[in-house]
């Protein structure tokens, strides 16, 4: 069964001058333990879609949705909003861009530990708590829990304070992970570490990921399977290998063509931006 | 020949309450008119700091740096200033936002007496020509622009008074890979026709292989390895260097087996 199933997902905002769309109908879907990408630049929609799964837009005013997010056999967009907040943070948690700025500047890292399990666990003593955390941030590679549990942010470095993000979003054991583009912020040798860090994770727990992402090289590092999206439609989608391998569609092969390479050949040509980029979807077929 | 820019035995100490940090350790280098040198390295590298100290935006604790042959003075001369121009990372901060975009290039003018008054808006008007965009955005607020756009303009304003000598710092990091695209192949036309120097500080080694006539890395504040671009990447001889590139995030095989090549040289 799949973990996550997004069908037609349509969004668009009413706004005074109009209603501005915003996604037209994307669908995807996420198995147990898949890591699934989405890619594509500014303004694609992929962010939105990782913010609607969490039930973070759908409080907000002039938001217009249609379709189904089906989370576990129960469809999200039709839930009553006390039990979607009950999945946040719990079943489903997210992973942001920029772990310093995510981590409350004003709390050590041990309160704000605390409430992320007290989501799941509301009677958690502080002592129980803080084991807990420290038994956690032991698996994210730090070793000095002591340390950092009574840290503030700030104190900490930007690879310590993603695996804390990492720590965090695991801590309650969710089924469905969201990475918005986890690491970008941080140095190559760190985000290299953080990733296999997180993979060996979700593995090891069977979370599924929805990875996103608009670097095609942490998305081929990463994913198992991948959708590429742009202007708010799917443009391909399949297993990782299989698009970075032969991208299909006109946009794919232009974000490919985009990206400079580290074995040379020149700066890349300037991709015609071309009205094959709104070409219908391509699917690979998956892997036998 | 006279390197534009010389570094001698730079060092640039930071002290404050408690403890001091050595941003930069003794760093000595040239820069030849017309080359593009690539300032490689992690946060806490050192590479801003040496940004900064070119700038002028404050003096280093030792050494010297030369222009063109001449000690550059701790505290910079209008003249100095105009002969060395920046474009920075993020095109949304680094554009006055109550300034339409006609009056950031025309300030750069103005401030340092280019042309007759009555010539500068034709000026600003090349100006944008040169970087591909319309005369009309000179009218717009930089919040009506795209990110590429903006930072079109912000290159644009680093050429206005002709200087010879640009730090680009991480200047397409913050650009979507088909923009970045753009923006580079912008700069490299730039520099063939006005016959720049580039000092171009990034992160992205990628970018780097593409368009830089040498490379310099730098780890915690020194100068690990300094070599021309093939020679870097087709033998990397630092530890440093070499962790760097395994850790460049790739698309292609091509790519994937020049890393898996490194890894195991160094296993």
């Amino acid at each position: 069964m799949n973990t996550l199933e997004i069908r037609d997902l349509r969004l668009s905002f009413r706004l005074p001058v109009g209603t501005v769309e915003v996604l037209h109908g994307i669908s995807l879907r996420i198995a147990r333990g898949e890591r699934v990408a989405l890619v594509g630049e500014s303004g694609s929609g992929k962010s939105v879609t990782a913010r609607i799964i969490l039930g973070l837009l759908q409080e907000q005013r002039g938001v217009r949705l249609a379709g189904d997010i089906v989370f576990q056999g129960r469809n999200l967009l039709r839930l009553p909003p006390r039990e979607r907040r009950a999945v946040r943070g719990t079943r489903i948690s997210m992973i942001f861009q920029d772990p310093t700025s995510s981590l409350n500047p004003v709390f050590r890292i041990a309160p704000q530990f605390r409430e992320v399990l007290a989501r799941a666990t509301p009677d958690l003593s502080e002592k129980a708590a803080r084991a807990r955390a420290a038994e956690l941030l032991d698996e994210v590679a730090i070793p000095d829990a002591a340390r950092v549990l009574d840290s503030y942010p700030f104190q900490l470095s930007g690879g310590m304070n993603q695996r804390i993000m990492i720590a965090m979003a695991l801590a309650n054991r969710p089924a469905l992970l969201l990475a918005d583009e986890p690491g970008t912020a941080l140095d190559v040798t760190i985000q290299a570490q953080t990733l296999d860090l997180m993979r060996k994770l979700v593995v090891d727990h069977g979370t599924s990921v929805l990875f996103i992402s608009h670097n095609l090289g942490v998305v081929r590092e990463f994913a198992d399977r991948t959708y590429v999206i742009y202007r708010g439609r799917i443009v391909e989608a399949g297993p990782t290998e299989a698009i970075f391998h032969d991208p299909r569609h006109a946009y794919t092969r232009a974000l490919m063509a985009a990206q400079p390479r580290i074995t040379g050949g020149g700066l890349p040509d300037i991709p015609e931006r071309s009205d094959d980029f709104l070409a219908p979807l391509i699917e690979h077929e998956a892997a036998p | 020949m006279t390197p534009i820019l010389s570094l001698r035995h730079l060092c640039k100490t930071f002290r404050t309450a408690g403890h001091e940090v050595q941003a930069l350790v003794d760093v000595s280098l040239d820069v030849a008119g017309g080359e593009c040198l690539a300032i490689v390295g992690e946060s806490g590298s050192g590479k801003s700091t040496l940004a900064s100290l070119v700038l002028g935006l404050y003096p280093p604790t030792t050494g010297e740096i030369l222009l063109e042959g001449r000690v550059l003075p701790a505290t910079r001369t209008l003249v100095h200033r105009r002969a060395i121009q920046l474009v920075q990372q993020n095109p949304a901060s680094a554009l006055n936002p109550r300034r339409s975009i006609g009056a950031s290039l025309r300030l750069a003018l103005d401030v340092h007496g280019i042309g007759a008054p009555a010539e500068r808006r034709s000026r600003v008007a090349a100006l944008l020509a040169d970087v591909g965009l319309s005369a009309d955005l000179a009218s717009r607020a930089p919040s009506a622009l795209s990110g590429g756009q903006r930072q079109r303009v912000a290159i644009a304003r680093a050429l206005a008074c002709g200087s010879r000598l640009v730090v680009l710092d991480e200047p397409t990091s913050a650009l979507d890979v088909l923009v970045q695209a753009e923006v580079l192949r912008l700069l490299a036309r730039l520099q063939a026709e006005h016959g720049l120097t580039y000092l171009f500080i990034t992160h992205d080694l990628a970018v780097v292989r593409n368009i830089a006539t040498r490379v310099a890395v730098f780890q915690r504040g020194r100068l690990v390895e300094l070599a021309a671009t093939e020679a870097l990447f087709t033998d990397p001889r630092h530890p440093y260097t070499r962790r760097l590139m395994a850790a460049v995030p790739v698309i292609t095989e091509e790519e994937k087996a020049m890393r898996d090549r490194l890894a195991w040289e160094d296993a």
